[in-house]
């Protein structure tokens, strides 16, 4: 079955390990500048800390692969991932303005477009997250782990409420 | 090619403006990076005794040699400065703390900053990889670190810059202000940024840091998290700070560690309706989530947010503390918590004098028209929010007190001199001396002094343990503890808290490794050996082989547990010949004569005092082991040729601060 990178934003804990691994696991060094996962801070100190993982979301409908003028993203068979042709990219930004959810942008080194190749199936940044804001799940289990952290609370009311009935 | 290391200084002179790079010197990397790199550039920049507020007194931040390399664990960064709050010998005073700051810094492309002179209006520095700019700080002069941070990032136009800054006890010269970077802070160092007029150190960097085996670094964090996941398994909630719940706070409240109000009583945590106010008070139900440090996933950031409070982070600290205060009430304990990091200041230091001032109180030695109309009844959470904001404001009797309270003991009297505990004007940390001597012996005996990261307390093993899961309530788990302790220190007493046989060698292990997690940048709780039950065991390790396979992953340098002690080793001595330069004597290294006289009161250790005969043959077999002088606790020139210091035993020679060698008289 496919499998598809979860984020789980309630769990994640801002500490950004992911943007390390998969800088070192993609380009040799560490460098969160060039990793294809990033952890957006809404942070106010003393009042909220608010951490949103980034990446991308190999979306079923591609607009990066349907905008690229040279056919540099190309669905890959095994992974599901949008893979970049690096030596047919050409660097015209085009996939980045047209990405809903920023997941994919122009390397600062090679200068051309870069991301998320679910590292062929095996993701480091999962490997990482102990928290699991981050899991590599079955198509067919996508979601019902976050439905069921959300609707935690609604089974503590339903207890409550069988209790006053 | 350097890996690891981000190989540059960067040198600040905020009296002229000018800024500059060096390559981080090679004779420096003896010492590693963060505390060691910092004391060596410390060594190096600072004279003799120097006063806390001269100009050319330099405020260093370090990272340390493992940071941003994407190693699990490694992000700790290390503030170095001349301490104004040992007021008694000024000299080395440091904290380490975690967050995302010292990552930052090396991927800007430093390992260290030097600050030296004062600028004469305020400033703040900002670092964005090679651009380094002195900014006008006048729009966050006089907020709090909260609202600093928030501007700073807004001003320099990226969130995802990382602030180090002070609040108004800095900018004060209050000696317990700190330096704050996301609720993470401790020892007070503030005070040497406010003497700058510096407010911050913004640093933003988009550059890579180099590792010698990138796969190794992975490997070793895959099979981190699995042991931590195993581990969790077993044990469920007993790993220390898991999941929002502090288990340091349950293991000091039913251990022997914490001491009511000014080493006034033990006793009273154990009373019934004490410990139940305490346990009714968890904040368990304002748990937030964990918040983690740069590149480490394991939960032990515990944020809360409680209502008309506000959010911050309810570290292990402040929650112990509170007996000092006669407090149950851990509400008002998460308040001044938070009050105290907004105002850039320690915690403990704070904390500690309310607790002495208390005592004075409650033995009708002071009473409120000594101290502005406050009072301080045992147990008023007021007394903490007041003293505090009278010392970060220097506002009526918080204006002595800012000077250390030394100072305001010696304007209260005597008899307020003789209730103070300090060791060279720094606040006692809260543990019972008289019945631990391997802690006093640490207290006292460390470079920076005061220093919980710097002493036994980790090989301790409490002979009455936490209630569960905690240091070895099992019996197998003890044993296995005990034959650690026989195959290092050679006897088992060594980990007994209440015990003085084999504690000099146990607390010099503490103290390299120490000074080997510090100077690789890396978490002490993590890297240190995980003797069965004990913080830092769920990391699976048993010695600090988890730390030179870590080292050599990154750095290519081949060294094994022996080596890296070397690097320990040569780091406390480095530090050493700082504190004997500025004046540390043998005789100076013992604690107040109320530990040796006055018995424990109550409690399961009542009786106890410490033994000055026993104490003083620890510190014979202390300063023997370390190679050191045992008659006046200076550094004999083979030890420090031996580790590779020639040049700092020449410098210390010239000082006559070395060792008088009787070889010749012998040969």
């Amino acid at each position: 079955m496919e499998k598809v990178l979860q984020v789980d934003m309630e769990k994640c804990t801002g500490c950004r390990t992911c943007e390390a691994a998969c800088s070192l696991r993609n380009t040799g060094r560490a460098q969160p500048a060039r990793s294809r996962i990033k952890v957006i801070r809404y942070e106010k100190r003393g009042e909220y800390h608010n951490y949103i993982p980034m990446v991308c979301q190999q979306c079923t409908t591609p607009l990066c692969m349907e905008a690229c003028p040279t056919n540099a993203i190309s669905r890959s068979p095994d992974t599901r991932a949008l893979l970049v042709d690096e030596k047919a990219c050409i660097g015209c930004r085009v996939c980045n303005m047209v990405c809903p959810v920023g997941g994919v942008s122009i390397d600062p080194v090679t200068n051309v477009a870069f991301k998320c190749d679910l590292c062929g199936g095996d993701p480091e940044c999962v490997k990482c997250c102990y928290p699991e804001a981050l899991s590599y799940v079955s198509k067919d289990k996508l979601d019902v782990s976050l439905k069921r952290a959300r609707s935690a609370k609604l089974s503590e009311l339903f207890t409550l409420m069988e209790s006053l009935r | 090619m350097v890996y690891g290391w981000a190989g540059k200084t960067l040198h600040v002179d905020l009296g002229t403006g000018k800024t500059s790079t060096v390559p981080w010197d090679k004779e420096g990397k003896r010492f590693l990076g963060g505390r060691g790199g910092n004391a060596w550039l410390f060594w190096k920049h600072t004279k003799a005794g120097m006063n806390p507020y001269d100009p050319e007194a330099p405020v260093i931040f370090g990272s340390g040699v493992l940071g941003a390399t994407g190693l699990i664990g490694a992000s700790r960064m290390e503030v170095t400065v001349v301490s104004a709050a040992k007021t008694e010998t000024h000299s080395i005073g440091n904290v380490g703390m975690g967050g995302s700051w010292a990552p930052e810094l090396k991927y800007a492309g430093y390992d260290n900053i030097v600050i030296k002179g004062r600028a004469e209006k305020p400033v703040y520095l900002y670092v964005y990889n090679d651009e380094v700019e002195i900014k006008d700080a006048l729009g966050v002069w006089g907020k709090g670190t909260f609202d600093a941070e928030t501007l700073l990032q807004e001003e320099v136009g990226d969130e995802d810059a990382q602030v180090a800054s002070i609040g108004p006890a800095g900018e004060n010269l209050a000696v317990q202000a700190t330096v704050e970077h996301g609720y993470r802070s401790g020892t007070p160092v503030g005070s040497s940024m406010g003497a700058k007029k510096l407010k911050a150190v913004v640093v933003r960097g988009t550059g890579a840091v180099n590792v010698h085996d990138p796969d190794a670094v992975m490997e070793l964090n895959r099979q981190l998290v699995k042991t931590v996941k195993d581990t969790k398994k077993r044990l469920g909630e007993a790993i220390p700070r898991g999941e929002g719940k502090d288990a340091y706070l349950q293991g000091f409240l039913v251990g022997d560690a914490g001491v009511v109000g000014n080493y006034e009583s033990h006793a009273w945590r154990e009373r019934p309706d004490v410990k139940k106010a305490y346990e009714e008070n968890y904040l368990e139900e304002y748990f937030v989530k964990n918040v983690g440090c740069f590149g480490c996933p394991f939960p032990c950031q515990p944020l809360y947010e409680l209502p008309d409070v506000g959010a911050c982070i309810w570290r292990c600290y402040p929650t112990y503390w509170p007996w000092k205060l006669w407090m149950t009430d851990l509400a008002s304990a998460f308040k001044g918590t938070r009050m105290m990091s907004d105002l850039g200041m320690d915690n403990k230091e704070v904390a500690t004098v309310v607790s002495w001032l208390m005592h004075l109180y409650n033995d009708g030695l002071v009473d409120a028209k000594d101290l502005d109309g406050v009072s301080f009844e045992r147990g008023d959470p007021e007394a903490l929010f007041e003293t505090a904001r009278r010392i970060a404001y220097r506002d009526g009797y918080g204006d002595a007190l800012a000077d250390g309270p030394v100072a305001l003991a010696k304007k209260l009297g005597k008899k307020a001199t003789d209730y103070l505990y300090h060791n060279q004007g720094l606040t006692m940390r809260t543990f019972e001396f008289r019945a631990e001597p391997g802690t006093a012996l640490g207290e006292v005996i460390s470079a920076r002094g005061n220093s919980l990261r710097a002493t036994t307390y980790h090989v301790v093993l409490w002979d009455k343990p936490a209630r569960e899961g905690y240091a070895g309530v099992d019996p197998k788990e003890r044993d296995a503890s005990y034959e650690w302790s026989r195959r290092l220190f050679g006897t088992e007493k060594a980990i007994m808290a209440t015990e003085y046989e084999g504690k000099p060698a146990a607390l010099i292990y503490e103290m390299n490794g120490a000074a080997i997690a510090d100077s690789l940048g890396y978490c002490a709780t993590m890297i240190r050996p995980g003797r069965t039950g004990a913080p830092g065991s769920q990391f699976g390790e048993a010695s600090y082989q988890f730390a030179a396979d870590r080292f050599k992953a990154v750095t290519g340098l081949d060294v094994d547990e022996a080596a890296l002690f070397q690097y320990g080793e040569r780091i406390c001595n480095l530090e050493r010949a700082i504190v004997v330069r500025d004046g540390r004597t043998r005789a100076a290294e013992t604690l107040p004569n109320f530990f040796f006289e006055a018995p424990i009161l109550d409690g399961p250790q009542a009786g106890k005092k410490l033994d000055r005969g026993r104490f003083e043959k620890m510190k014979d077999e202390y300063y023997a082991i370390r190679g050191w002088d045992p008659e006046t606790g200076t550094q004999r020139e083979p030890t420090l040729q031996k580790l590779g210091m020639a040049d700092v035993a020449k410098e210390l020679k010239k000082m006559k601060k070395l060792a008088q060698e009787k070889a010749a008289k012998e040969g």
